[in-house]
């Protein structure tokens, strides 16, 4: 009863250049945590064998300290592991696969699937169905030659291909690496393991998309899960099981300010998220002076607490209220500049004009801070009559 | 504000106690020397507001050397309709009391009261400084500061400001300066004065470009690394499509094949090449029998030329031949002309010959003749030469001898002459017929007679008569004559002769028959040179030729040639030309006779010739050469033919192998074979080397490398940006909170510029003086001179100093500020005409502020129209009235 593990587009070697370098550096930490995690998962669910439906490496040239890590990384499960090339390590004369062989970096138990043919697990019961990509852009369905592929008796057909199966996904991903959606019926496969797709997608019930085992963007297609795949054999349906292998779960937040409720939603949910949790949030609409102090602080309070944490407030409007004028002590003209301020972040120079608005605020506020309440409240007093004369 | 009594004691220089009082709401003009205590008094006043009365910094009021002194001021004013009352005591008596109205203060609280009052602070610690005076440190001048304006009013800035506000309702906006620093501090961290990028802003520029540089250098080696890949990809493919196929083998069987053909074909060559040589070989045969063929050719026409010549030259020689008789009678007849000629000639010369004689013959009977008639001449010549000589020998006489004779006689005839003369002279003239005689001679006629000697003269008839002549000499000259005579007879018996007429005779004829002789003897020899005989010779010579000639003539005469048809010189001309003719003729036969031989000759070896050709010719031995030729040359046209066939046909099938394509097909074979095997040698080799390259490249791991400066150059660009628009913000903030401030400073100034204007206007009706931003007089234009006020002169800076300070007062006054004006000993290096200018304009605004002018030049301050209070005559008041108040 050949069980497998099925996963894909590790990216090893991906550099995170968004966040912050010490960020960055624990995102790409957590790739080879997640390799560790699912020769863990693979040892322990009793899997027969692992199968990387490509792109196990971000990049052909990645260093060498890169290949070694990976190839160390999967000790923690000592069955065959399959790799298939993919298209960002595809098996070109030079490659990737070429220089971890030169540095004997390969395990025994590791197996590339550098050629286009069968790989027979024959102890496992597997006999596995490869289709490298060979080129770096590959136009016609490699895996059409399963089609012809004749595997010994007894042994369940598993293809593992990397490429994009026709006219399921969004239209928008790269049209290289064509994979026709009938090729299970067509090769007579038992399951079809794909990779390229980052998330977790069931084609049908015996083609399937792993995803990658730890998230490396925020588009949410669920990423950062393996799938265990049991065959009972050849020609049964396969048993799929989902398995969360993810350490940082990406959260990506495009919300909308309008009322002060509005932030004190998004400052609860920004409180109760795992600390692995890396966040990207861009806010527009507006928001009043003492508001922005307000997500400023809580903003501050989640960098210390997550793993990363960008805001992008450049579409926020400020709206000092009258409040917030008083609250500042602005009075005569610097009262007016803030108002023009205001008026300005919705014409040309909306940023500069947003920006200047809050340096504006900051200067005013640490100035009414209490160090200089005397020189505050002298102020406070002329700009009373300051307010009256800017209206 | 209006002070109006001021006390001093214990101070300085006044132990005892100054009062200045019944001040003027307006102006009040106080003066007195130096160091009577003017400035002595200000800063009295000055320390009463000023000064802390606690303060221990106040040791300068304290009298010389008195410690227990308490220096004590007084000052009465009214403000906002109050009573003011200030009393400070320092030092000794730290004390301070303040009575406004009905209200007392005293200390702290008091101060603080005036410090708000006048708008001015106190120092936190030690004596008052300027920074601290504020608005009176504006309005009261001390002495020599009065130019200085920008600290003053810098000082007084704050509350300044507060006036205005109050003024245009309108307010500065506090600490609004100190944020526009704040956010200039803030740009500047960033830009430039500028604009320009600064610090980390320009540093991130220029990370980010060192970044982008080196990742387009990475991207660049990436690319490069790929293409290298895809190379090796190609290569590999095609080593081993060519390792598989090995396509060298093909196209060495190909080569191999084309080799074989090629051999056959250079066979076949081969074969051709030695038939050409046959047929070559065969060619030269033929030309050389078909030489010898044209060689009998030659000869049988040589033949038929040989009998041509023969024949025509029997015919020259016939021709000729008939020519001889024509030539020879051309001679005779030559020869006979020749012979008619030489007969004429002779004639000629005969009958020339006859001429000749007949003309010698004439000749000598012409000589003939001459000669009788010289021999008849010489004859006559010879005898009368004879007669000459032989009168000559008779006539022989002494030429000398007659001379001498001649000589003689001519003195006998002058001493003759001489006795004439002495002598009687006697004439006579006688009758015809009538004859006397003299001494018996007779006389007749007429005549005279000289008479020496005694004479008697006869006359017939008659008788005679005797003469005796008479005279002295005459003896002498009848002895003279005598002798004379004597001589004569003697000279002519000498010679001979009779008288000397004889003998002159004789002499002539000598002389006579001389000159015959010789006249004679020349005619004789002219006629015969030699003499008669001599040409009695030749006429006998000449008679015989004669007689020759005759006997000649005779024979000729009888040869008859009496007469000739032609001269002789015709005659011979004729013959010449007869001869000629001859000679030509005689000429033209022989040449004939040589060219008839020469032409028989020729005849005769042509004939010679043509005939022993002809013998060879018509042998048999050359029949049979000719039949063995024309047999030889069939037979090789024959082995031509065939050979040519064979040749044709062969170049044809080696043609249609072409071998020239074979050959380059066997290079073209070698060369790929060649080219395959290096290009699948080089592909080798380049596999191998791009291997080794890209080995060591990825090795370098480039692209997690570039990954990685990527997300640094993102991190660089991203706080880049940051600062960018940090900086823009800034800009723009700045830029904001200028304008609106510069707005306002603008809207602010315009009241103080009115009353600045008013004033300034006294003094320069076409001036002005523009305040800046801190309310400082700043641009002074006076008709086209423009420029700052501290670059003005000493006195002017003074004049605007004070101008300036008044139009604050009134701006002060406006705001329901007190204002109190105090001049130490001000205007002093202003002219008399400005002064004038600067009197009106005080006088001008102590109609609106008390002012305490301090001089000691009253005298520049009389005519404005107040008392002038001499401060010596208050101190000496002073005595006078404290005295009984202590008392």
């Amino acid at each position: 009863m050949p069980k497998f593990l099925h996963t894909a587009d590790w990216q090893m070697g991906r550099v995170f250049s968004r966040f912050d370098t010490d960020d960055g550096a624990a995102l790409a930490e957590a790739r080879y945590g997640a390799i560790e995690r699912l020769a863990e998962l693979a040892t322990d669910q009793g899997c027969d064998a692992v199968l990387v439906a490509g792109d196990v490496f971000d990049a052909q040239m990645v260093s060498e300290r890169t290949i070694r890590r990976v190839f160390n990384a999967m000790a923690g499960f000592s069955g065959p592991w399959v790799l298939l090339p993919g298209n960002h390590d595809a098996a070109l004369v030079e490659s990737v696969w070429t220089r971890a062989q030169r540095l004997s970096a390969v395990p025994a138990n590791v197996l590339l699937a550098l050629e286009s043919g069968i790989i027979p697990l024959a102890e496992q019961g597997i006999a596995v169905l490869a289709a490298p990509l060979t080129q770096r852009h590959t136009y016609s369905d490699l895996t059409e030659a399963f089609d012809t592929m004749a595997t010994p008796a007894g042994l369940i057909r598993v293809g593992l291909a990397h490429g994009s199966v026709q006219g399921i996904l969004p239209d928008e991903v790269d049209a290289t690496n064509p994979i026709a959606p009938d090729r299970v019926e067509r090769a007579n496969l038992d399951y079809l393991a794909l990779g390229d797709w980052h998330g977790a997608k069931e084609v049908n019930e015996r083609t399937w998309y792993s995803g990658t085992p730890e998230p490396e963007r925020f588009r949410n297609n669920d990423a950062g899960y393996a799938l265990i795949v049991e065959i009972a054999e050849p020609g049964a349906r396969p048993e799929v099981t989902w398995h969360d292998t993810a350490k940082y779960r990406w959260h990506q937040w495009r919300e909308q300010l309008s009322v002060a409720s509005d932030l004190d939603a998004l400052l609860k949910r920004l409180e109760n998220l795992p600390e692995t949790s890396v966040i990207d949030c861009r806010l527009e609409g507006t928001i009043t002076l003492a508001d922005d102090q307000r997500l400023t602080e809580a903003l501050s309070v989640a960098e210390a607490k997550y793993r990363s944490v960008s805001c992008d407030r450049a579409g926020l409007q400020l709206e000092p209220t009258d409040e917030d004028i008083a609250a500042l002590h602005a009075d005569g003209y610097l009262g007016e500049a803030i108002k023009e301020l205001r008026a300005l972040q919705s014409g040309e120079s909306q940023t500069e004009a947003r920006d200047a608005l809050g340096i504006l605020a900051r200067l005013l506020k640490a100035r009414s801070s209490p160090g200089s309440a005397e020189q505050a409240s002298a102020a406070a007093g002329y700009g009373t009559a300051a307010g009256g004369a800017g209206r | 504000m209006k002070l109006q009594r001021v006390r001093i004691e214990d101070l300085r220089q006044f132990r005892a106690s100054l009062t200045l009082d019944n001040l003027q709401p307006g102006l009040n003009l106080v003066h007195g020397p130096n160091e009577s205590g003017k400035s002595t008094l200000v800063r009295a006043i000055r320390a009463a507001f000023f000064e802390r009365y606690r303060s221990s910094a106040v040791e300068d009021l304290r009298p010389w050397g008195d410690s227990g002194a308490a220096p004590t001021v007084e000052i009465s004013f009214e403000h906002g309709q109050q009573q003011w009352q200030l009393t400070k005591q320092f030092l000794q008596r730290k004390r301070c009391d303040l009575q406004i109205g009905s209200d007392s203060f005293s200390g702290e609280e008091a101060e603080e009261k005036l410090a708000d009052l006048l708008g001015y602070q106190f120092a936190k610690k030690g004596a008052s400084k300027a920074e601290h005076w504020g608005i009176p440190g504006l309005l009261w001048v001390e002495q020599g500061t009065g130019q200085d304006i920008e600290l003053a009013v810098g000082n007084a800035s704050e509350h300044l400001q507060s006036a205005l506000n109050n003024l245009v309702g309108e307010v500065a906006s506090s600490g609004g300066d100190e944020v526009i620093q704040s956010v200039e501090q803030q740009r500047a961290e960033l830009l430039t004065t500028t604009g320009k990028p600064r610090g980390d802003y320009v540093q991130l520029d220029r990370d980010r470009q060192q970044l982008e540089t080196r990742l387009v250098e990475l991207d660049e080696r990436i690319e490069r690394y790929q293409s290298l890949v895809d190379r090796l990809g190609i290569l590999r493919e095609a080593h081993n499509k060519a390792e598989r196929e090995r396509p060298w083998d093909g196209a060495r069987d190909n080569l191999k094949l084309a080799e074989t053909r090629f051999r056959e074909i250079e066979t076949l060559q081969q074969q051709q090449q030695r038939d050409h040589e046959a047929l070559n070989s065969v060619h030269q045969r033929l030309e050389l029998l078909m030489r010898s063929r044209e060689q009998f050719d030659d000869q049988r026409r040589k033949l038929d030329q040989r009998q041509a010549v023969f024949q025509s030259a029997e015919r020259a020689l016939q021709q000729q031949q008939a020519q001889a008789p024509v030539l020879n009678g051309a001679v005779e007849d030559a020869r006979k002309q020749y012979e008619a000629a030489r007969q004429m000639v002779d004639k000629a010369r005969l009958h020339d010959h006859r001429q000749r004689l007949q003309r010698d013959l004439t000749q000598l009977e012409n000589d003939l003749r001459a000669l009788e008639a010289g021999v008849a001449k010489a004859t006559d010549y010879q005898t009368r030469l004879d007669q000459a000589r032989q009168a000559k020998q008779q006539n022989l006489i002494d030429k000398a001898g007659v001379e001498q004779l001649q000589k003689t006689r001519r003195a006998l005839e002058e001493e003759t002459i001489r006795s004439e003369s002495i002598a009687t002279r006697l004439s006579w003239q006688l009758e015809p017929g009538k004859i006397l005689q003299l001494n018996g001679k007779p006389v007749e006629g007429q005549g005279t007679e000289r008479l020496l000697d005694d004479s008697t003269l006869a006359i017939p008839g008659i008788g005679t008569l005797g003469i005796m002549p008479g005279g002295e000499d005459l003896g002498r000259v009848r002895r003279q004559i005598e002798r004379l005579e004597k001589d004569l007879q003697d000279q002519l018996a000498g010679l001979s002769v009779q008288s000397s007429v004889a003998a002159e005779k004789r002499l002539a004829r000598y002389q006579d028959a001389s000159i015959q002789v010789e006249r004679l003897d020349e005619l004789l020899k002219s006629v015969a040179p030699g003499g008669i005989d001599r040409l009695k010779s030749r006429q006998t010579e000449v008679n015989e030729e004669l007689a020759e000639r005759r006997k000649d003539w005779q024979a000729i005469l009888e040869a008859g040639a009496d007469e000739a048809p032609k001269t002789l010189a015709a005659a011979e001309a004729d013959l010449a030309a007869a001869e000629q003719r001859l000679n030509d003729a005689e000429q033209a036969f022989r040449q004939h006779e040589t060219g008839v031989l020469k032409t028989s000759h020729a005849c005769e070896s042509a004939k010679r010739e043509w005939e022993e050709l002809r013998a060879e010719l018509n042998g048999p031995e050359r029949q049979q050469q000719q039949d063995e030729l024309d047999r030889d040359i069939t037979e090789e046209q024959k082995r031509q033919q065939a050979l040519e066939t064979t040749m044709t046909q062969r170049k044809a099938s080696i043609d249609e192998a072409r071998p020239e394509l074979l050959q380059q097909d066997m290079t073209r074979l070698k060369a790929t074979i060649d080219q395959l095997e290096k290009a699948h040698n080089s592909r080798a080799l380049e596999i191998h080397e791009l291997c080794g390259r890209l080995e060591a490249w990825g090795a370098e791991g480039l692209e997690e490398q570039r990954n990685e400066l990527a997300a640094e150059l993102e991190h660089v660009n991203r706080r880049y940006n940051e600062l960018h628009r940090r900086a823009r913000a800034l800009d723009l903030l700045l830029d904001l909170l200028q304008t609106r401030r510069q707005a306002l400073t603008k809207r602010l100034q315009a009241p103080l510029q009115k009353h600045l204007d008013h004033y300034l206007s006294v003094l320069f009706p076409q001036a002005r003086l523009e305040v800046n931003e801190q309310l400082i007089p700043g641009t002074f234009t006076r008709g086209n001179e423009l420029g700052q006020v501290t670059e003005l002169s000493f006195g002017a800076r003074e004049q605007m100093g004070l101008i300036s300070r008044l139009a604050y007062a009134d701006l002060l006054q406006e705001a329901g500020r007190p204002t109190l004006v105090i001049l130490d000993d001000t205007l002093v290096h202003s002219d008399s005409s400005r002064l004038v200018g600067m009197k009106r304009i005080l006088f001008d605004a102590s109609q609106r502020h008390q002012i305490l002018l301090f001089t000691c030049h009253p005298d520049n301050w009389r005519d404005l129209g107040v008392e002038a209070r001499d401060l010596e005559a208050l101190k000496t008041k002073a005595a006078t009235s404290a005295a009984p108040g202590q008392k």
